[in-house]
């Protein structure tokens, strides 16, 4: 029984424990240092400034930019939706061969991404990409910019960021009570039918959750529009990234970022409300794994198999030629002329030529590592809490734990520095800036929005007969929620895990200014090696960081999904055999 | 109270700790937690190519142990201003005169004067306080390579560019405002300009100068070097510092040519100074005594073509980087007013003049 009650929320000391720790994290660590910078920003002489509204409201650039990430946003919230379902009933849902060979290749974006991928893509269909010439040769009059623009971005975006779709809308998938699935084919329900009256509404709280994902990525994006936008569609996250770098300007960085934050958060109350509405019921409480379907229609079935090999094609191309690039000399790459001569180890030996290469690669590890955890763990319980007592005062909780999604990580690392370079009451009069747990408590706050949102999701579909039955037969609430709850949610909580270690990985932004000297993270070594007037195969260099990036994201996916995908397979298999 | 509400409790209480822990527990092993020994930490935006690790071994040889921390300029400068009440570096080089400016101003420097300031023009430096000395110059130069366009077809002003449909989008202009080297363009084409009445400290000529200049360019491609632009014709002229010349002829088989202004181009002055509130006062000094002796900057000089500000260490450079920046006049830029409006040129350029 879902309960607002006070008394029955206090009873528990679980959850006051819980409720104080929050409460204590929030105040410390996103209302008070960010707060502080955003009162020294809007009121710079103790009065409210409105100079940063009226710079922007004059500006037709910012204008501009601000409407076409908007456009992007929304645009991404369904294109990315119809690839992602696509490529998540054809890895998990229909029977399609080779699914297991798609799932790796729609699976490339969550080992890469940002620069990386932009110019991966660019390197293909751009001005002097591989398609264009090759299209150009046949065509000479062919418009070379073809691959530019809102078109472009759209596309490399779309593409870029079925990552979250794949993860958490796959795992929500596993868990449909396939008993519903024959009942409803038992009743004469066609393919079609079944999908769209069972399947897509029992995945509902996830694609809400996902979508405000997509959406918050389509609002910040930052790469993709710089590199294939071009005159004609940029966006406003650059921007803000040259504002809130001058301390004269920081006004507007913080204003917009606070536009693009306050419209996240209201796509997110609409959902919360749309998913308050409904009552789900996806966990299977029998222990039926859900089984491939066949398309019976022959001529759905070879168009569904065609679609879903092309994609497949479009996904991994820019991950091999990534891996190729990683071994050519720039010239040869920015010329886009590949021929033997031009393979290399040079790239390889330079980056392993540095001095202590591998300790950024250690430092960035363990910081990643700790930081997911942490977070993790944290949001398990805090996201229970959220779910199960809906009051005023939860639900201002959840809210405010969504600021890191309001603010650009630049800003909430100033903050911290600035905050904590004196004695603060609130973590027992320590200095924190020039420490190494700073960096760490940056992390944690940047990835607690997205644990949060999709732990939440994740306890939204667990249904709640199961809590009665543990409860009914004695169960204690920390034994229910260990035994019986996270190990429902312990799927997307391992994917949660991995993609926000995998994105911490490389971080620069938060790292830039709370980096300890003596410990330097990936993101700032990175950055120093393709830095520098005279360093010409920066490119290149950024290439070979890549794919050792990509190798220890690829391991990491592995720990998570390998062994309990394996795990899944083999359950199939009983069954299909059974 | 169950036993197991007991395990509930003392679970959260574990996290509780881990947290509270993880949060304070690094404050003990800090470098900067005012030990007056120990690694000296070094800001530096200068240590790319090679040269971080260069300064080190060197250092280390003369008995200073160093520990260099590279940040691109303007993130570098916002940090050492972001933690001037508790200072993590000790030592800071490499900025531009602009940003030390700025860094001068928050009192996030301090004064002191090497043992090497009689052999430095103190004027390149800050002549008024002595709060940070001058290192290494460079000039800020418009390109084109004479393999493509002969030393006849370049103009001879930069302002050609622009003026004019001729070369419209066909010179590169980086938008990158962000960044050092666009702001001492930007700076450069205003220093003309400077007039009290005007917005900014600048005459409406000096504004339509910037619209023009970015309306008729074509914008830098991120992650594609501008000589790469160069060698396959997208555009034929583009700005780069001077250092960055000789490296990139060689790879990309370029024969740069230079436009030279009779007004003269920027110049930046790379600079160094101690951080105020250091607690390795003596450390950092002997530091700067020694990095900016001229044995030091001429063997540096030498090794990364940079054409040092020290005229004793200046022998050492090479010839081609002396007679190259040799040829080219300086241009008067008023250093005190770009400091004071440097960040409102670039806010009002990037709500207004960017493409």
């Amino acid at each position: 029984m879902r309960t607002s009650s006070w008394r029955s929320m206090l009873r528990s000391p679980l959850v006051v424990i819980v409720a104080l720790v929050t409460v204590w994290f929030i105040a410390t660590f996103l209302i008070f240092p960010n707060a502080t910078l955003l009162i020294g920003t809007f009121f710079p002489d103790g009065q409210l400034s409105f100079r940063a509204f009226e710079k922007l409201a004059s500006s037709e650039r910012a204008m501009n930019s601000l409407w076409h990430s908007f456009l992007l946003a929304g645009t991404l919230a369904v294109t990315v939706n119809v690839v992602g379902i696509f490529i998540v009933l054809v890895t998990d849902y229909f029977a399609i061969r080779g699914a297991r060979v798609l799932w790796l290749g729609y699976a490339t974006t969550l080992i890469y991404g940002g620069i990386v991928l932009a110019a991966g893509y660019n390197f293909i269909y751009g001005r002097y990409g591989f398609v264009t010439n090759a299209v150009g040769n046949w065509f000479p009059d062919i418009d070379r910019d073809w691959f530019s623009g809102y078109f472009a971005v759209v596309v490399v975006m779309t593409l870029a960021t079925t990552t979250n779709h794949m993860l958490f809308l796959g795992s929500s998938l596993a868990k449909i009570d396939y008993q519903t699935i024959e009942a409803a084919r038992n009743m004469g329900a066609g393919t079609l039918r079944i999908l769209w009256r069972i399947v897509l509404p029992a995945l509902r709280p996830m694609i809400f959750a996902v979508t405000v994902l997509t959406f918050l990525t389509g609002l910040g994006a930052l790469t993709a529009p710089i590199v294939l936008g071009g005159t004609d569609f940029q966006t406003i996250a650059p921007m803000i990234l040259t504002f809130s770098k001058s301390s004269s300007s920081q006004d507007l960085a913080a204003l917009l970022a606070i536009i693009l934050g306050l419209a996240t958060i209201v796509l997110l109350a609409m959902m919360n409300r749309a998913e308050k509405s409904g009552v789900y019921f996806s966990v299977a409480k029998v222990a039926t794994p859900l089984q491939k379907q066949k398309i019976p229609n022959q001529v759905t079935n070879g168009v569904v198999h065609v679609l879903a090999y092309a994609l497949f094609v479009v996904y991994a191309t820019p991950v091999l030629l990534i891996v190729l690039f990683s071994f050519l000399d720039s010239t040869a790459i920015l010329r886009g002329m590949i021929t033997w001569d031009a393979l290399t180890l040079d790239n390889y030996a330079t980056v392993f030529g540095t001095p202590s290469v591998l300790r950024p690669f250690v430092v960035s590890v363990v910081y990643s590592a700790l930081a997911s955890a942490i977070v993790v763990i944290g949001m398990l319980f805090v996201a229970r809490v959220l779910q199960k007592y809906r009051n005023p005062v939860t639900g201002l909780l959840e809210y405010l734990l969504h600021i890191p999604w309001i603010l650009p990580t630049i800003l909430i690392a100033l903050a911290l520095v600035m905050t904590f370079d004196r004695p603060q009451a609130l973590v027992g009069g320590q200095v924190l800036t020039g420490t190494t747990s700073l960096l760490l408590v940056a992390y944690i706050i940047v990835k607690i929005p997205f644990t949060l949102r999709l732990l939440k999701a994740a306890f939204a579909s667990v249904p709640e007969s199961l809590e009665d039955a543990a409860r009914i037969l004695g169960a204690g609430s920390m034994f229910t929620l260990r035994k019986v709850l996270f190990p429902l949610v312990i799927p997307t909580a391992a994917a949660i895990t991995a993609l926000n270690f995998n994105s911490l990985l490389d971080d620069y932004d938060a790292a830039v200014f709370l980096y300890h000297p003596l410990y330097q993270p990936l993101g700032i070594a990175i950055k120093a090696s393709t830095e520098g007037e005279n360093n010409l195969d920066s490119m290149s260099i950024t290439f070979v960081y890549t794919v050792l990036l990509m190798i220890i994201m690829g391991l990491a996916m592995y720990l998570v999904y390998g062994r309990s995908g394996a795990a899944t397979r083999r359950a199939r298999r009983r069954a299909s055999r059974g | 109270m169950h036993k197991r509400t007991i395990t509930a409790s003392s679970f959260a209480l574990v996290l509780l700790s881990t947290v509270i822990l993880t949060s304070c527990s690094a404050a003990t092993d800090t470098a900067a937690s005012g030990e007056a020994t120990g690694t000296l930490i070094v800001y530096t935006n200068s240590n790319s190519d090679g040269r971080g690790e260069w300064i080190t071994e060197q250092a280390d040889a003369a008995g200073l142990n160093i520990e260099i921390v590279g940040l691109g300029g303007a993130d570098l400068a916002n940090r050492i201003v972001a933690e001037k009440n508790n200072p993590v570096g000790d030592v800071v080089f490499g900025l531009n005169n602009m940003f030390f400016e700025t860094l001068k101003a928050e009192e996030a420097v301090s004064a002191y004067t090497p043992a090497w300031s009689s052999e430095v023009d103190s004027t390149a430096g800050d002549a008024a306080d002595g709060a940070f000395w001058p290192l290494v110059e460079q000039a800020i130069v418009t390109v084109y390579d004479t393999n493509t366009v002969s030393a006849a077809d370049a103009p001879t002003e930069i302002a050609d560019l622009w003026d004019g449909d001729q070369y419209t989008g066909n010179y590169e202009v980086n938008i990158a405002l962000g960044q050092a080297t666009p702001q001492l363009v930007l700076a450069g084409l205003l220093a003309p300009y400077a007039d009290e009445d005007g917005d900014l400290g600048i005459s409406d000529d000096g504004w339509d100068q910037v619209q023009a200049y970015f309306e008729h360019g074509s914008p830098a491609v991120e992650g594609t070097d501008l000589y790469a632009r160069l060698t396959r014709g997208e555009v034929d002229f583009g700005v780069i510092p001077s250092s960055g010349i000789t490296s990139r002829d060689a790879e990309y088989g370029t024969v740069t040519g230079v436009i030279s202004p009779e007004d003269g181009v920027p110049y930046v002055t790379e600079q160094i100074a101690v951080i105020n509130g250091t607690p390795r006062q003596d450390q950092a000094e002997e530091f700067i005594d020694w990095f900016g002796s001229s044995a030091v900057q001429g063997q540096f000089a030498a090794e990364f073509a940079a054409y040092p500000v020290n005229t004793e260490a200046r022998s050492q450079a090479l010839p081609a980087v002396v007679e190259l920046i040799e040829s080219l006049p300086k241009q008067d830029i008023d250093w005190a007013l770009t400091r004071e409006h440097i960040g409102e040129w670039v806010e009002k350029t990037e709500l207004e003049y960017l493409p």
